[in-house]
């Protein structure tokens, strides 16, 4: 409408306030009587089931609450908007449940661990090895100390050998950009699909059955390097990326050479992003037990030596304790879970909080 | 000052030819370590390989079609433990591909920025639980639940042959071990969902919420077919971890070779990656030998899936951008 019209024509009655151009506002006792009765409905067979039934909350959840809420989301919207309207009451309900569901999920994880590990918890348990102790040894003594010094072996050694070359790869990548590139990405993201298990079995069959390497720390590194190696590889490459371009050409236009412009110029300028990196793929492989059940294997001594002898970690604590018929293995194996699920947090929030100063800096 | 004419030559900027011979040193250096990759892959390959050619000429088509684990006969089949692997990848599914989708919606349509970001957070730190702690929780808590879910099926679908169970033992069910996975696979694939999802372009989105459509019609019309080849390659990434899981299974499934067609509150399953863990204590020369076969099984089948994947996710990525 043009100003010369408005000028002409008498002015217009307001239009009712409420649904001016919003349609959706327009929420009527009808609108909130539906919204009421299809939150209150709901839950009431819940509460009864609850106190009547000794169903488990979640079971009572899934199989009484959401499909209840469901059909009464679809009746409140089909009653005030229509049956256009229902098939977003179900994604609405559907959604905020799985999300609920998932909530649950984790905090059923994380709380299980915390308490059933929690019973394991002492000083001794931190530091000791298990070499005097039997399955039904009461807890007090005997613990995770030897197999959190192998863990702590085992990915120092995989990421001493994965760092290196993984920067080097996404050096190649974003530095280099030889003919390759397409097919280097290629290869270390088909890498980063090879099973666990699978990266076990090829560090046994090419080095421990050939003979040229006992069941040891070693061996399990280099397993934990080919599970890590893709990880590192790719956030490494994500991280120079983000290098500006300027102070590579900069660099070049001083006359230093191609190798300086990485070594003084790129890296440092992405060092946060490479500790990142190394911080996530140390992350990737810290829990995984399957590739060193079948290359570091379990040691009740506590073992230094990164050769020669097979070495406790704590994945593997977890599997032989926790497979035992003693309730003290068990509790053993939670308390180590939650050593190993501590570790995993500290890993987590400190790449998050890493990066998080790398974007805020950016 | 005088300036040697070969001084003045351009430096290769972005590739090719440098003239400096460090330069060439350390670009070959780091080409040789960027061929890692290659390196790894090719010799799974030959090694797995290597041991598997044997064992499929001994054991005949049998090692693929058969059911057996024989080591007084030397008969070895693992059709039970590759079928078994795909059930419980595609009970997995069937539970994780829903749930990531409501999840990554519910994230990106739905919530507060705030609480979304915390879901994010909470889903990534979901990915990061290592799956031999999943397998703990699934063995000593979940199992509980998902046997109380089981018993419930049975009863009130048990005639349904897909629910029948005739122990009356609902523990170390393939049903049990597919939720685990689907535990396991739910952050990773929607990880890749949820910033599918939030790449669907705000204008059409605008678009159709001008030309009224409601939230249902939204997603089904607008942000599903643009994300499709995303998610899809999202569930594969997701699947192919599944696939390869060892620990988690090994620890709530009964392994009984034979195969289980589809009663999945039978007590009684297996993959083959829980097979080779479960196996390996006590294997002789020629069970070991059978297990990297089965390996190598295993690596080529997750490869495939991979590479499908990446391939799906590859080409959505380019359109996009």
């Amino acid at each position: 409408m043009t100003a010369h019209a408005e000028t002409i024509l008498p002015p217009r009655p307001p239009a009712p306030q409420q649904s001016a151009g919003r349609p959706w506002a327009r929420r009527g006792p009808g609108f909130r009587l539906a919204v009421l009765l299809g939150t209150i409905l709901p839950p009431v067979p819940v509460i009864a089931a609850l106190l009547y039934t000794d169903w488990p909350p979640v079971t009572i959840f899934v199989a009484i609450y959401l499909p209840l809420q469901l059909i009464a989301a679809c009746a409140a919207a089909i009653s005030q908007r229509g049956t256009r309207a229902a098939g977003d009451a179900v994604i609405i309900v559907l959604a905020i449940g799985a999300t609920l569901l998932a909530v649950i999920v984790l905090g059923s994880i994380l709380s299980t661990i915390a308490i059933r590990g929690y019973q394991a918890m002492s000083v001794a348990f931190l530091t000791q090895n298990t070499l005097y102790i039997s399955p039904s040894t009461p807890l007090g003594y005997g613990g995770v100390g030897a197999a959190v010094l192998g863990t702590f072996i085992i990915v120092a050694l995989a990421t001493v050998i994965t760092v290196p070359i993984g920067i080097a790869t996404a050096v190649y990548v974003t530095e280099v950009r030889g003919r390759a590139v397409p097919y280097v990405r290629f290869f270390v993201q088909a890498m980063s699909g090879v099973p666990s298990v699978v990266a076990g079995l090829f560090i046994l069959v090419v080095l421990i059955l050939s003979g040229a390497l006992a069941y040891s720390a070693l061996a399990g590194a280099l397993a934990y390097s080919i599970l890590m190696l893709p990880t590192v590889a790719r956030t490494a490459e994500e991280v120079l990326k983000l290098v500006p371009e300027e102070l590579r050409t900069g660099a070049l236009a001083l006359g230093s050479t191609r190798a300086r412009v990485v070594g003084q110029v790129v890296l440092p300028a992405a060092r946060t992003g490479i500790v990142t990196a190394t911080i996530l793929g140390i992350a990737r492989v810290v829990g995984e037990t399957a590739p060193l059940l079948l290359t570091s294997l379990s040691n009740d001594r506590t073992i230094i030596n990164p050769v020669g002898n097979p070495i406790a970690s704590l994945p593997v604590f977890i599997f032989d304790k926790v497979s035992l018929p003693f309730p003290d293995a068990v509790a053993r194996a939670w308390g180590a879970a939650l050593v190993l699920m501590v570790i995993v947090a500290i890993l987590f929030t400190a790449a998050r909080l890493l990066s998080a100063r790398r974007f805020a800096k950016s | 000052m005088t300036v040697a004419p070969q001084d003045l030559k351009p430096r290769a900027l972005v590739s090719g030819a440098s003239f400096n011979r460090g330069d060439r040193v350390f670009n070959r250096v780091i080409t040789l370590a960027a061929f890692t990759a290659l390196f790894v892959l090719a010799g799974i390959t030959v090694f797995l390989g290597y041991q598997f050619i044997p064992v499929v000429q001994e054991q005949g088509l049998f090692f693929f079609t058969g059911s057996a684990w024989d080591p007084a006969a030397g008969r070895y089949g693992i059709w039970a433990m590759v079928y078994g692997s795909i059930l419980l990848s595609v009970i997995a599914l069937i539970v994780a591909v829903p749930a990531s989708l409501l999840l990554s919606i519910f994230m990106v349509f739905l919530a507060p920025r705030r609480v979304s970001a915390v879901l994010t957070n909470l889903v990534d730190l979901m990915a990061a639980i290592p799956s031999i702690i999943l397998g703990l929780w699934g063995f000593w808590v979940f199992q509980q639940v998902a046997a109380d879910w089981s018993e419930l099926l049975n009863r009130y679908f048990g005639w349904i042959p897909l629910f029948q169970n005739s122990s009356g033992n609902f523990t170390g069910t393939p049903f049990i071990a597919g939720l685990v996975l689907a535990v396991m696979m739910i952050p990773i694939t929607t990880s890749v969902t949820r910033e599918v999802m939030a790449r669907t372009p705000p204008e059409l989105i605008n678009a159709a919420e001008s030309l009224g459509c409601s939230l249902y019609s939204m997603l089904r019309h607008v942000a599903l077919p643009f994300g499709r080849g995303g998610l899809i390659g999202g569930v594969m990434l997701g699947l192919g971890r599944a696939l390869g899981e060892t620990v988690a299974v090994f620890f709530v499934i009964k392994l009984v070779f034979d195969v289980n067609l589809f009663r999945i509150l039978e007590s009684e399953g297996g993959s083959v990656a829980s097979m080779i863990v479960a196996k390996f204590g006590e294997a002789n020369e020629q069970e070991l030998q059978v297990l990297l076969a089965a390996g190598f099984v295993l690596f080529v089948g997750t490869l495939i899936v991979n590479l499908i994947a990446n391939a799906i996710v590859g080409r959505t990525g380019r359109l996009s951008s």
